[in-house]
């Protein structure tokens, strides 16, 4: 089947425990990918088809996303199924990147909660039009209604039931399309049989009620439907229209009902897949022009343009590393050649697989809109492939900044080569993962983007790569630095048999403007000879690298030196340089020395009710707030806050804030630590030393 | 560390004010056609209350906050220069401690959730602005029941709130009391108001409206074009 305009890319994404994972089995099911139901965390011991992961399959939350895909009235749709939490959110974001629409579940009795508001964010981000399902309406205390009414209110949504419910809670049996106007009930052990019938006469008054709201709504988006209505000729087709039309505008959001778990309302929500989601044809993409310095280009769908496709995601399978890809403009076939545009590198198409949760299924060619996997290709996630024709980019996936850092160190020798393995892999896949070595420690630290994300990771180490790892206290890297000007006048002198040392420096070191390290010969008469210069600023420097308050590097300093004496047979280069460092060693405590930490710019984003509570958090972290911008139903507070004060704040945001906020943070300057802390940082660093001594 | 910016800032002209100034629970306004520097004029009248070590809330209705930053800026930039400003990075420190930014984007401004934001400043970080900025709010859609909002917030936090508003050369005239549009049918709300005029020698600041008094002739003072300093007294306004 190669007619794009029914072709579907969609990603289901809501909240965790909205049971998004439920909902894509269960489309499995009806379109005949799977032949049984198995719960997320049910009894049989299975776990569902999307839960591909061990570690998923036990934790009941989807941690990667797996691709699928399925056929529905002639129609293919390909689904994404994304994580829920918080942590994971890179997950939806590149699902967000590479589909055309998305389906928001979200739960009857939750509502519009913290992940949904995410992300809805996310989808504005990536202009995504979208539908919303109402899941678990047989849950007690089931309100669908309500939240469509907080889809309009809270996510600003032009929300639109195309269905009610017939009975809630318990009692819920099925829909009333409020399109054909006609109760749907479904039977069967799996609710596969659909049976069509009257609306029931209790919910008459109410369907049509909802069903003048649809018309309302809908016919904004077209006239042909207004006069229809006016004129009293409505048909179901100028209905789908013109909420199709409202849909890709992403004016409109078609809301439908039912329970996921019970089998119920998973056809109709198919349908308005088919119905309502955009093709690949009626979403614009653009590539950035490498070779005229990134100008937008645009893509388009066709299957003789050059080929044009994107890595959204890499993933490890026990047969080697698997590539998701995202076709956009183009064809290409399994042995044809493919050029990495990032390096020009050019790999062969081996296998070329389409996936299916778990198993995959051999393809021999895929064309634009296509999302399909390869096997064996070296690359990292974000990269776009073309057939050479063009040299491209697809625009980079929004990645965000991780926001948390961890010491990690093997326990055991076995373990190190494991640890570097399992590292050298997880940052492949995942962007938000990043690991480097401390200089200053020689720790290895990994960030993420929370702890539950690191503990993921260090968690499959264990698992998938039978590494043993100790994780500790991420430091913050302080930094020391004069401030203010202090003379020197060091006499280096050493006679203790054979040949002497001596050398004598004097001179001022006082704050530079910029941060840096200046040094400034002052030297006139040759009062310490110019061969001697480079040992005494090499020697200054030398002091620099572990500043006498903390140990740690010193910033900002300039060192004018402008005397000096030497000897003409005691005196050397490490004469001048040991009289430098002792020259250093008698100012220093005199520029009155600060200890400076890095400051964070932190932006925090929540939904407004809860600024107060992000003010306070901000505030009890010795942060400065700066700004505060509302807009819609959300807050932003950036602020300056010392990153010491930042772990765990991730925690504590979620607490505070029910989950609803999120932030990011980076670096924005280093700046002077409070007298009190200073005070215990230099007793902690005496403490260290002392210890050290023993 | 107090800095004596008064004798260049705009705020000069209201020297001679029958109050020495706004005052708080007041409302002054400064008007000007698009593009003569209501900004900047106004951004200037923050630094004179920030220099003074006062509180000072800048709510803008239009950009965003990195936006208004960046104004503070240059202007700050400028300043320093102007008025020979040592231990510059104490001042910057001075400013950034006593300044926040509140912006209310697409639409999203309302007087309770200004009232609201306020309250969580106050008790939240403690901070209690002296004075208000209000840039951005198009006059010629706010009603009344706006301003007479933003009075209320003046009086409950015992602030001053100043704001800029657009004249547009092609509405007509003025009211009885010389005040243009959008303000001829507003005008008694507020205390003071001042007009930024543009002519052939410069930037002219004219004081419209100074508490129970309307066009004073006396009160007028140059702008340098360039910094919106204050430069010397000039002769009356014509347009008084």
């Amino acid at each position: 089947m190669n007619d794009i305009r029914k072709l579907r890319n969609i990603g289901i994404s809501a909240h965790i425990d909205s049971g998004k994972t439920t909902l894509t089995e269960r489309i499995l099911f009806y379109t005949k990918r799977i032949h049984s139901v198995h719960e997320v965390r049910g009894k049989d011991g299975v776990g569902a088809t999307m839960d591909s992961m061990e570690l998923e399959k036990e934790r009941g939350i989807t941690i990667s996303s797996a691709a699928t895909h399925c056929e529905w009235k002639g129609h293919r749709i390909n689904i994404i199924d994304t994580p829920g939490h918080v942590d994971f959110t890179i997950e939806v974001e590149r699902a967000l990147r590479v589909l055309d629409g998305s389906v928001l579940v979200l739960c009857a009795v939750g509502g519009v909660q913290s992940q949904s508001i995410t992300v809805d964010r996310q989808m504005n981000r990536y202009r995504v039009p979208r539908m919303a399902f109402i899941n678990k309406c047989d849950r007690s205390g089931a309100e669908p209604y309500r939240v469509a009414r907080q889809l309009r209110e809270k996510l600003n949504h032009n929300a639109v039931l195309m269905q009610i419910p017939i009975g809630l809670e318990g009692d819920f049996e099925g829909v009333v399309d409020l399109v054909s106007m006609k109760a749907i009930r479904f039977s069967g052990e799996f609710g596969e049989d659909i049976i069509e019938e009257e609306i029931p006469p209790g919910l008459a008054e109410t369907a049509e009620e909802k069903r003048e709201e649809l018309l309302d709504a809908a016919s904004m988006f077209s006239d042909d439907l207004t006069e229809a209505i006016l004129e009293e000729r409505v048909t179901e087709d100028l209905i789908h229209d013109a909420v199709r039309k409202g849909t890709l505008l992403r004016e409109l959001t078609p809301v439908f009902v039912g329970s996921a778990y019970k089998n119920r309302g998973i056809q109709p929500l198919l349908d308005g897949v088919a119905a309502y989601m955009p093709s690949p044809l009626d979403v614009e993409n653009t590539a950035l022009d490498l070779d005229r310095e990134g100008v937008e280009i645009p893509l388009s769908s066709g299957f003789e343009q050059p080929l044009v496709a994107l890595a959204f995601k890499l993933e490890v399978s026990p047969y080697g590393q698997l590539t998701y890809l995202r076709v956009y403009q183009g064809r290409f076939a399994k042995g044809t050649d493919l050029v990495n545009t990032r390096d020009r590198k050019k790999v062969k198409v081996g296998r070329l697989v389409r996936m299916h949760a778990d198993t995959m299924e051999e393809i021999t060619e895929a064309g634009a809109g296509d999302i399909v996997a390869l096997f064996g290709v070296d690359c990292f996630s974000g990269d776009t492939f073309t057939d050479g024709r063009l040299n491209c980019s697809m625009t980079s996936i929004f990645v965000p900044e991780p926001v948390i850092s961890l010491t990690i160190r093997a326990a055991d020798s076995k373990s190190e080569d494991r640890m570097a393995k399992a590292l050298g892999r997880f940052i492949r896949e995942d962007p938000t993962f990043r690991t480097h070595v401390d200089p200053e420690t020689g720790e290895t630290l990994v960030s993420g983007m929370g702890e539950l994300h690191l503990d993921i990771y260090l968690e499959r180490m264990r698992r998938e790569f039978d590494a043993d790892v100790e994780t500790g206290i991420p430091q913050v890297a302080y930094r020391e630095a004069v401030s203010r000007r202090a003379d020197f006048n060091y006499t280096h002198k050493k006679q203790t048999g054979g040949a002497g040392q001596y050398g004598r420096v004097a001179g001022y070191m006082e704050p530079s403007g910029d941060g840096g390290y200046e040094f400034v010969n002052q030297v006139k008469g040759g009062a310490i000879p110019t061969e001697y210069i480079p040992a005494v600023d090499s020697g200054f420097q030398s002091c620099l690298a572990k500043g006498p308050l903390l140990g740690m590097p010193v910033l900002g300093m300039r060192v004018v030196v402008n005397d000096g004496h030497d000897h003409p047979v005691d005196s050397s280069e490490k004469a001048f340089k040991t009289a430098a460092v002792g020259a250093f060693r008698q100012a220093y405590p005199k520029t009155a020395p600060l200890i400076l930490e890095p400051v964070m710019k932190v932006s925090v984003e929540c939904p407004s009710e809860f600024q107060g509570n992000v003010m306070s958090s901000i505030n009890q972290r010795r942060g400065m707030i700066l700004s505060s911008a509302e807009d819609g139903v959300f807050t932003t507070v950036d602020a300056e806050v010392p990153l010491a004060e930042m772990f765990g704040y991730a925690t504590a945001l979620r607490s505070l804030t029910q989950g609803k906020a999120e932030f990011t943070m980076e670096f924005a300057k280093y700046a002077k630590v409070p007298e009190s802390i200073a005070e215990e940082l230099k007793a902690e660093a005496a403490g260290r030393r002392k210890g050290g001594k023993k | 560390m107090i800095i004596d910016f008064s004798s260049m800032s705009p705020l000069r002209i209201l020297r001679k004010s029958s109050q020495k100034g706004l005052g708080r629970g007041n409302l002054g306004v400064l008007m000007a056609r698009a593009g003569v520097g209501k900004t900047a004029c106004l951004i200037h009248i923050a630094f004179d209350k920030l220099f003074r070590r006062e509180k000072l809330l800048h709510v803008s209705l239009v950009d965003v906050p990195e936006k208004v930053t960046s104004y503070y800026n240059v202007i700050y930039s400028d300043l320093v220069k102007a008025l020979n400003l040592e231990a510059e990075h104490e001042t910057r420190a001075l400013m950034e401690r006593n300044r926040m930014i509140l912006a209310y984007l697409n639409q999203s401004f309302e007087i309770e959730r200004l009232r609201r934001n306020m309250n969580n400043l106050k008790e939240h970080i403690g901070f209690q602005p002296d004075h208000l900025i209000v840039d951005g709010l198009d006059f010629a859609l706010t009603d009344r029941a706006v301003l007479e909002g933003f009075k209320e917030v003046a009086v409950d936090f015992n602030a001053e709130v100043w704001f800029s508003a657009v004249s547009h050369r092609h509405l007509p005239g003025r009211n009885e009391r010389g005040i243009p549009q959008p303000l001829s049918e507003i005008d008694d709300v507020f205390q003071i108001i001042l007009q930024l005029m543009p002519d052939a020698t410069g930037i002219h600041l004219n004081l419209l409206k100074d508490h129970d008094t309307y066009g004073d002739p006396v009160a007028s003072i140059r702008i340098d074009p360039g910094t919106f300093l204050a430069v010397s007294k000039t002769e009356a306004s014509s347009t008084l």
